[in-house]
């Protein structure tokens, strides 16, 4: 019995190297020649979450990017000036969100799949374990998913971060709470233990203080909490008005149903991550009225007439081609992330446009001087001291609110893009 | 000459298996190659140092990654704000996950069988808390080393050269260390407790020292292995230090490799990490990865219980001379 067992274990180990080898034959980026055009298939490597506590936010981001590479080959790929027709094709692996294996995947992209180009991994932390590798072997990193302001004054100078950093990203939630109601003064922040959300509360700590907010009360939770209740109960004792914080889309969500089940009497609840993703929903009334911030919504309005109004250049597709085309391919709204993922691409395609040429050197140059305007928002990065830091894009702040008995998410700040008068205050 | 070669030929045997893995990427010459063995050398490095204290002592510690996050965060911390050379760095990482150790042995390690190792998982969440709202170490935001760091390395590219060069030289050291207790008195003690603390108080053994020192022992590499993984990651934060899984997966390995022998947690570690490695990459396993290597070491755990190690040392007498 035994025997057969080890037979048969040995077998399963035999067939599975074989079927693997038979199978990795066909990596590296190939060159092909058909008549006068040459055609180049660029290698673009990223690793992605797919196991662990960032699988959802990192499968829209590549879903994005996918789109984009489908949408890009399936138009005869990208001519560049001296008629050679550029396409792209992707190789990824599972970072299984950790740490552990991400430099090594990351080399593996470089030095075996022979990556052109990078994608980040999901999550700061991750990005910046895998900045030292794509900066050593001067492949050019398109940061998405990754906020956080620290990586981009480490010396970096081929990192671009598309995402606006961690330091603006809840000051829109402080400016709405004030022009919603002059009167709230005690602001709580409650926030996940995290690099990224850290980053976030601390700043708009400073900020609600210069804006003449008492913060009563400043406390993060562990990464994987799932019970709030003691928090949940401090934040009652401290007299809050307003909480803000949160971390992930897991704890954020709980934070947000603990909240609502415990009846808690605030009157402005503003969320991280969560509240844009469109799974928040399903939370039913517990969503009613939470605000989020949003790298970007399918409502915002970047067009290329705003384009023009700004004296920017426009580029790529409108946000209803994007949604559709996306809904079209995955059967599900995009969310900010798969927006994220799917502007990466599209930045890396105007600076190989640009630049002319796949040459890194030259795509570097053309990304520095970038300056456009995209369905994803406003593009430019820091080229001094921060560099690779994104400094045009501007966040949006959305709202749950009912329309017509159903949960829809509406744009309330800025202003001037607000689909919705805000849902005040909220109602537990 | 040959007797001393066939006395201490097992240790022969460990030396060179980590030797190979070591020279397999400068042979090749190739970035990818360093980087894995890079992996599997640090796997080996804390599966053998953990079996100190859980294959010699007998003590199963849930949470020895504590040392390895620890010895990180000082290493880290004394390159980052107080610019130390990596060797300093080094130093300090596994001096100062020894001294925990020590410390928290005096504590602990009057605790036996699940209590002990209830209040090992218990340390790492401590720490890992501490970490988090300890200001000068970051907090939750951790640390990033500037990339100008590696120029005094001769750039990025030289200073993972040398990091690998010393991730080499550390689990040879880690593996002599191994065979020294698993062969000296001192071990004796230790194997003694693992067999019944009781007995070998009255036969003469002084547990609480011998284990602290087991403890103290299992703690310095993996602190200077922490210290030298942060500074090639060029981040830290509390999340990539504390990995409670990690804890795990070296317990795995050791059981794998067979433990309480000086080969076994080399062979588990190497074997469990390359296993892992060729899942991750492979076209056809990269998305079940994980579902394949948990039921491969159930089937492991379940028919050959005593690792490889163990269950070769029972089926032929012959290889034992080899195989301490």
């Amino acid at each position: 019995m035994r025997r057969k067992l080890y037979l048969l274990l040995g077998l399963l180990l035999v067939a599975s190297m074989v079927l693997a080898a038979c199978g990795s034959k066909s990596s590296s980026s190939s060159g092909a020649t058909s008549g006068n055009a040459k055609t180049v298939t660029v290698t673009i490597g990223f690793t992605q979450s797919k196991t662990g506590k960032y699988n959802e936010e990192s499968t829209r981001q590549s879903d994005g990017l996918d789109l984009w590479i489908k949408q890009v080959n399936d138009k005869g790929g990208i001519k560049l000036g001296d008629g050679t027709v550029v396409k792209f094709k992707t190789v990824s692996y599972d970072d299984e969100s950790s740490g552990d294996k991400v430099q090594q995947l990351y080399t593996r992209l470089i030095t075996q799949d022979k990556a052109d180009f990078l994608i980040s991994p999901y999550s700061s932390g991750l990005t910046a374990s895998a900045a030292i590798i794509s900066e050593q072997y001067g492949k050019i990193m398109m940061a998405t998913g990754a906020a956080s302001d620290s990586i981009f004054s480490k010396g970096y100078e081929r990192v671009y971060q598309l995402y606006t950093p961690a330091s603006h990203y809840l000051t829109g939630a402080v400016d709405l709470l004030k022009s919603l109601d002059p009167n709230v003064k005690k602001v709580a922040f409650v926030y996940e233990n995290s690099k990224f959300s850290t980053a976030v509360v601390k700043a708009a700590k400073e900020y609600a203080a210069q804006q003449g907010y008492n913060v009563v009360m400043f406390e993060g939770y562990d990464k994987g909490t799932t019970d709030f209740g003691a928090f949940i109960n401090k934040i009652q004792d401290s007299g809050a008005e307003a909480v803000m914080g949160g971390g992930h889309f897991q704890d954020g969500s709980t934070l947000a149903r603990q909240l609502y089940e415990k009846k808690l009497d605030i009157k402005y609840l503003a969320l991280l991550v969560a509240p844009p993703d469109p799974s928040f929903g399903d939370l039913g009334d517990a969503a009613l009225g939470v605000v989020g911030p949003s790298q970007w919504e399918a409502s915002a309005n970047y067009s290329p007439e705003s384009a023009k109004a700004a004296g920017l250049t426009w580029f790529g597709p409108t946000s209803a081609d994007f949604v559709k085309a996306y809904k079209a391919a995955y059967n599900e709204d995009p969310d900010y992330h798969s927006a994220g993922g799917y502007a990466a691409g599209l930045v890396l395609q105007k600076a190989i446009e640009d630049a002319g040429s796949i040459d890194a050197a030259k795509v570097k140059a053309a990304l520095d001087k970038m300056d456009i305007l995209t369905f994803f928002g406003h593009i430019k990065f820091n080229t001094t001291d921060a560099h690779g830091l994104q400094i045009g894009h501007s966040m949006i702040y959305i709202q749950w609110q009912k329309k017509d008995g159903k949960l829809v998410k509406e744009v309330v700040w800025p202003k001037e893009g607000a689909t919705a008068a805000p849902l005040y205050p909220l109602k537990h | 000459m040959s007797e001393k070669l066939r006395q201490h030929a097992s240790l022969w045997l460990s030396l060179a298996v980590v030797l190979i893995i070591g020279l397999w990427p400068i042979a090749t010459g190739d970035a990818l190659d360093r980087e894995t063995a890079f992996t599997v050398l640090s796997a080996i490095a804390l599966a053998s140092s953990l079996n100190i204290l859980l294959g010699y002592t007998g003590y199963v510690s849930f949470g020895h990654v504590v040392f390895f996050g620890f010895g990180g965060y000082v290493g880290f911390y004394t390159i980052n704000a107080l610019g130390w050379s990596l060797w300093l760095a080094l130093l300090a990482g596994g001096l100062s996950a020894g001294l925990l150790a020590y410390l928290l042995g005096v504590g602990i390690l009057r605790l036996r069988g699940a209590y002990f190792a209830l209040a090992t998982i218990g340390i790492n969440e401590a720490v890992r808390a501490f970490i988090n709202n300890f200001r000068p170490f970051g907090g939750p935001t951790g640390m990033t080393l500037n990339f100008s760091v590696y120029k005094a390395y001769g750039g990025a590219m030289h200073a993972l050269e040398l990091v690998f060069y010393i991730m080499v030289a550390l689990t040879l050291l880690v593996t002599l260390i191994s065979y020294w207790v698993r062969t000296s008195k001192f071990g004796l003690g230790l194997l003694a407790i693992r067999e019944d603390e009781d007995a070998a108080e009255v036969m003469g053994v002084v547990t609480p020292v011998a284990k602290n020192w087991a403890f103290v022992l299992s703690a310095i590499v993996p602190g200077m292995v922490g210290a030298l993984y942060f500074f090639k990651n060029g981040t830290i934060e509390p999340g990539l230090a504390f990995p409670l899984h990690t804890s795990i997966e070296m317990i795995v390995m050791i059981m794998l490799g067979g433990q309480g022998t000086v080969l076994g947690p080399i062979v588990g570690a190497g074997g469990y990490e390359m296993l892992r490695d060729y899942l991750l990459v492979s076209p056809l396993f990269k998305n079940l990865q994980l579902a394949i290597s948990g039921v491969l070491l159930l089937l492991i755990v379940l028919f050959i219980p005593r690792g490889l190690v163990g269950w070769l040392r029972q089926r032929y007498a012959k290889v034992r001379r080899w195989l301490i």
